[in-house]
């Protein structure tokens, strides 16, 4: 067992950030992910050829008006290439028993291929690079603080049906700020552990409960250690007098501009054109 | 190679994330040798490099490059028994009470003998003799649950766990980091009996001078990951020179004894020790008595 | 337990949110016993710590972040898609909650077992109707992952919520129990 193997926080990349003070970094970040929402929601739903190619089209537009390089986007996409494959070739090879429909091009014993599978196979493709570009550029140009922000600010008419926004947004923020610090500890336990003979994935492998108990040494500390920082913490928001649900001051007001109704406004329209406009494939 | 070298370190380098905007050197260039049964410190500023060193020395992080021997084996050979190198050198972490994850005590001493598939007999008798060397009760604890002890308590089950894997080599990342005076001294106490009676190497990592001063027999100061002096606690604390223009603070009685010969006293600074920084103070009153 | 969010509330569900999402972005979510999949996740067992916990709320939200993260770090098609990633995960904390209320007067233990079981069948249940639903993958094909990734999980769930649970609330301290090395030789 080499040491990289253990080296776990610094490979962690959820919050990645790239700031390039492109138009869209600077969009308001409620803009950005209503806009991103609206276009998942449109993307998930279009199950068009021509749909899907303008909906990628659109999303490498996005790497280049961010100025963020797509091969940040295409770093996502590659570890997925063998799942979209073995997916395909499942699908291929199942689907169509069960659901008919489209024309009947391959009917050879086990192999049944119609060009409804057909197109389930590149659409699904077609979708999951689209969403995952769009992902990317979404956490690339904006910040985990704007995000959470932005979260807070977006949700706050649900407060009027009695929706606790504020500590809702606080959770996320909790729940980010602590991945790094939970992951060292993690890094530490695997280390600590492996220092005392811990082995993993020891045992036949038909041994459910022996092997869940293989990974006590680290999950228990790890719950544990968890614990322990949300007492401390507990304790430090109680001493400085938070009371949930109180009224609160903010000091980071967004103030949405021209450009950021023209962005939710040509989003808005992005997404009807492939909602509603009947493709010819 | 030095004959009587259990451990030995030669030009290490360490590099996280190579060849990233985010590359950060950690170790640059390391030497190190500690002979059987030492007891030596590891002593440097947060960022110096001593956790990322002693994870080289039970093989948890591989040479980049350099070399790391223990007991005449290269820990970059490919086919290294990393499991016999992890029994051999026993390595305790900051905090390790943070590890201790079965609901009672015995259980989890027996964690690594059990693991290394020892017959119960073995193991019980380690777990035993582990306990009784760190100062708790055998009979009296081994059926406890592991959450209702003290913070002091829960470390020296900690540092039971790894002495019962009976490692030759003792490694210990700040053995006493955040523990009551009291408990710092017992530990203290129990580590320098492992050192002297179980014939046991020890190497420790720490940031506190008057436990180095109390425990160590030989210091490696790092900086930047280099060497920056090693030697002897007197060569060292004796050095105020060096330690001051590094930020190392000295023991309290080197600290005393450097402003007393300041003022102009003839004393010894290499008298570290507290009886014979005593020693010094006395004999500087002796003409006030007569 | 008292209604409304407590401080320990929104803490316990941001903490317990953060491992949801370490153990999805790391290796140590999956636990290598046979499933279809070759192994089994744990990502979901936060949630159902949650919900038995601190209650149905905190349970949805730690099945909302678990939810969201799988989602933006799929890297499979069927979890790049927010109506199987997402939407199926915010019920985890909450089946695992009520299944936990309603045997709770029966025995402690049985009720926080049962709320792992009940909170990863869940998981699988309903990622999978939806994955038929979007069209994924066939009802066949459904059922036999439900059978062969669901009940492996399940068990590997109950056991892991059970330790979890059990060191929290201080269950065990019955004096009984000895410990594996206490036995006469």
């Amino acid at each position: 067992m080499a040491g990289f193997e253990f080296e776990l926080s610094r490979n962690i990349t959820i919050g990645q950030y790239l700031p390039t003070g492109s138009l869209v970094h600077r969009l308001d970040p409620r803009v950005k992910l209503l806009s991103f929402t609206i276009l998942v929601i449109a993307m998930a739903i279009c199950d068009t050829y021509v749909g899907n190619i303008i909906a990628l089209a659109f999303a490498i537009c996005l790497f280049y008006i961010s100025r963020i390089p797509i091969s940040y986007g295409l770093s996502g996409v590659k570890p997925a290439i063998p799942f979209i494959l073995i997916l395909a070739v499942l699908q291929l090879m199942f689907y169509n028993k069960v659901a008919s429909g489209g024309t009947v091009l391959v009917d050879h014993g086990f192999i049944l291929i119609t060009s409804d599978s057909i197109r389930l196979v590149i659409v699904s493709a077609l979708r999951f690079i689209e969403i995952i570009f769009l992902s990317s550029v979404l956490t690339l140009s904006t910040s985990t603080t704007q995000i959470t922000h932005g979260i807070e600010s977006l949700l706050r008419p649900l407060k009027y049906v009695k929706f606790p926004v504020h500590e809702f947004a606080l959770i996320i923020t909790i729940a980010i700020r602590f991945v790094p610090t939970f992951a060292m500890e993690m890094e530490k336990m695997m280390k600590a552990q492996a220092s005392r003979g811990a082995e993993f994935g020891t045992g036949a492998w038909w041994r459910i409960i022996q092997r869940t108990k293989d990974v006590f040494p680290i999950i228990i500390p790890l719950f544990n250690v968890a614990m322990a920082r949300a007492e401390d913490l507990v304790l430090a928001m109680e001493a400085r007098c938070y009371t949930p649900g109180n009224e609160r001051s903010i000091y980071t007001k967004y103030k949405a501009q021209n450009k950021d109704y023209i962005a939710i406004l040509f989003c808005i329209l992005f997404a009807s054109l492939l909602l509603l406009f009947p493709f010819p494939y | 190679m030095s004959e009587s070298a259990i451990l030995e370190v030669n030009n290490l380098y360490h590099t996280y994330m190579e060849k990233t905007p985010l590359e950060y050197k950690a170790l640059a260039g390391i030497n190190l040798q500690v002979k059987k049964g030492e007891c030596v410190a590891v002593i440097g500023h947060t960022g110096s490099g001593k956790s990322t060193l002693i994870q080289h020395f039970n093989g948890l992080m591989r040479p980049q490059r350099g070399e790391v021997l223990v007991d005449g084996q290269n820990l970059s050979d490919p086919k290294l028994d990393v499991k016999a190198l992890r029994r051999k050198v026993g390595l305790v972490f900051q905090n390790p009470e943070d590890q201790i994850f079965e609901k009672l005590i015995g259980d989890d001493i027996a964690y690594g003998p059990l693991k290394m598939g020892l017959p119960l007999k073995e193991v019980r008798d380690r777990v035993k003799w582990a306990m009784e060397l760190v100062g708790l009760s055998f009979e009296e604890l081994k059926d406890r649950v592991t959450y209702a002890l003290s913070g002091g308590q829960k470390r020296k089950v900690a540092l039971a766990g790894v002495l019962a894997l009976k490692p030759e080599i003792l490694v210990l990342d700040e053995p006493t980091a955040g523990l009551d005076p009291f408990s710092r001294q017992e530990l203290l106490d129990r580590i320098a009996l492992l050192n002297k009676q179980e014939k046991m190497t020890v190497i420790f990592v720490s940031h506190n001078m008057e436990e180095v001063a109390y425990l160590a027999q030989r210091i490696y100061v790092l900086a930047d990951g280099k060497n920056l002096i090693d030697g002897t606690p007197r060569e060292i604390f004796g050095n105020t020179e060096i330690l001051r223009r590094h930020h190392i603070a000295a023991p309290q009685t080197v600290e005393i004894l450097a402003h007393l010969k300041q003022r102009g006293y003839s004393v010894d600074l290499k008298a570290f020790e507290r009886e014979s920084a005593a020693k010094e103070i006395v004999s500087i009153l002796q003409p006030f008595r007569r | 337990m008292e209604r409304g969010l407590t401080t320990r509330k929104i803490v316990i569900a941001g903490v317990l949110g953060a491992v949801a999402i370490l153990l999805g972005v790391t290796r140590l979510g999956f636990i290598p016993v046979p499933t279809a999949a070759g192994n089994a996740t744990i990502m979901h067992v936060p949630a159902i710590i949650g919900g038995v916990m601190q209650g149905p709320f905190v349970g949805l939200v730690i099945g909302l972040i678990f939810g969201v993260s799988s989602f933006l770090d799929a890297t499979i098609p069927l979890f790049k898609d927010p109506l199987v990633a997402i939407l199926p995960r915010l019920f985890i904390g909450v089946t695992a909650y009520f299944s936990y209320l309603s045997l709770k007067r029966v025995n402690e233990y049985a009720a926080i077992g049962v709320a792992g079981f009940i909170g990863a069948f869940t998981n699988t249940l309903l990622v999978l109707i939806m994955a038929v639903v979007r069209g994924y993958i066939a009802p066949g094909v459904a059922v036999t992952i439900a059978v062969t990734n669901g009940i492996p999980e399940a068990i590997v769930s109950v056991i892991i919520t059970l330790a979890v649970v059990v060191a929290w609330k201080r269950l065990d301290h019955s004096g009984n129990k000895k410990s594996k090395i206490s036995g006469e030789m």
